[in-house]
């Protein structure tokens, strides 16, 4: 095949996310002969899974130690020098968590009851930015949504008036169109005769 | 590669936390320019098209109406602004976070045109920018989870592992679907064919500059 045609083809824009998925898929199936292994010197560390369940620790998953405003927790940032005081809330938790945790050993798996507490510190101290542009990205998401709810179902007198201007324009059109045709078979009858 | 023998010597760096963003003489320039270019946006007004009407002698104008012209023109002005920050950023994440960005303003910057063949183009192109969340995050966490970090500058000096080249590649693809780059650029081509001239370029403009820098970010990952 040419290469003209293929990029025919390829300018339809109904074929470009299939062209994509298939590439996407194509790339993954490669992945699994990638050899991958998690690097145990990460930055952002997590324990090893079920190793505070087993431990007994009251908030289990989330434990990460430090005292607060006296000692830091187990938080380790790229940058230290940018984030000196950086774990000294990490194990604040409100009296009603303190109090939940004190009566169920499950606590630490419903990190929502916790308002305040087990602050994750990654997620607002170290790494804030990017907290900024995810909800920035919901909000612009949400902007488009609601303006296009806006002005495009809830101001129905203006797509009436839109719509009746549509079929007016294309009845119009094809009445052209049909005088046109006649006219065109008329000639065509006159001069075969 | 390291930033100074891609962009020149570093004039400094914004710390935010872990986030640094680092200044470039290059990713000065990439930035100043956008910068520049989002405010002459902002300034300026929509052109009008006029078109020549169907079995007549008369031309047809083609005009923006005045809510959309604003819905528009502020999408375009964080459309620019957002391009400039990944322009500047020293962070994996972040950058990834930026393009994400970039391609849901992009589709909102069209989303109220009332052509249809424009509104079909949109709808594709926002299928592959959900398609291409897959391969931009999870090449992030694949360079991550083989690097444990996710800070350019770091990342510079790392050897580049073969989990690395895939994250890269997967990043690459994800980039490459979402700025609508060689084999994928019908749907977003076919995004610009409408009235309202300088909102519309901003979404061509964001990508070439997004390109210049994924460019730059895969060469200090993989060298």
């Amino acid at each position: 095949m040419k290469i003209g045609k293929i990029w025919n083809k390829l300018a339809d824009p109904k074929t470009v996310p299939r062209l994509f998925a298939f590439c996407l898929g194509v790339i993954l199936i490669v992945g699994f002969v990638v050899p991958m292994a998690l690097n145990p010197d990460q930055i952002y560390t997590r324990p090893a899974p079920q190793e505070q369940v087993d431990e007994g620790l009251a908030i289990a998953p989330y434990d990460r130690g430090g005292e607060v405003l006296k000692s830091p927790g187990i938080i380790n940032p790229q940058y230290p020098e940018n984030a000196r005081e950086l774990g000294m809330i990490t194990g604040y938790m409100s009296p009603l968590a303190q109090w939940v945790s004190s009566i169920s050993p499950y606590f630490g798996t419903s990190i929502y009851s916790s308002p305040g507490g087990l602050i994750d510190e990654v997620l607002y101290y170290t790494r804030g930015f990017d907290t900024i542009l995810e909800s920035s990205i919901l909000m612009m998401a949400f902007i488009i949504a609601s303006w296009l709810t806006i002005n495009y179902t809830m101001n129905k007198k203006d797509i009436e008036k839109d719509l009746k201007k549509a079929i007016n324009d294309s009845s119009k059109v094809a009445h052209e169109v049909k005088v046109n045709d006649e006219k065109a078979r008329a000639k065509q009858l006159r001069r075969d005769n | 590669m390291d930033f100074a023998t891609l962009g020149g010597n570093i004039f400094g760096t914004i710390p935010l936390g872990d986030i640094v963003l680092y200044i470039t003489p290059l990713n000065l320039f990439l930035f100043i320019v956008l910068l520049v270019f989002t405010l002459l946006i902002a300034i300026s007004k929509t052109e009008t098209q006029v078109e020549a009407t169907l079995m007549k002698l008369s031309n047809t104008n083609v005009k923006v109406g005045k809510s959309e012209f604003k819905q528009r023109r502020f999408l375009a002005v964080i459309c620019g602004i957002a391009s400039a920050g990944a322009m500047i950023t020293g962070d994996l994440f972040n950058f990834t976070l930026f393009m994400a960005l970039i391609g849901i303003l992009n589709i909102g910057i069209v989303s109220a045109v009332k052509q249809t063949s424009v509104l079909n183009s949109a709808y594709q192109y926002g299928l592959i920018a959900m398609m291409c969340s897959l391969p931009l995050f999870g090449g992030a966490a694949i360079i991550l989870a083989s690097t444990g970090t996710l800070s350019l500058e770091v990342l510079s000096q790392i050897q580049a592992t073969p989990m690395v080249v895939f994250g890269a590649i997967l990043m690459l693809l994800g980039i490459l679907g979402e700025s609508g780059v060689a084999p994928f650029f019908a749907s977003k081509a076919e995004m610009f064919r409408t009235p309202g001239s300088p909102f519309i370029v901003i979404i061509h403009l964001s990508s070439l500059f997004i390109i210049v820098r994924a460019v730059e970010i895969l060469l200090l990952v993989l060298w």
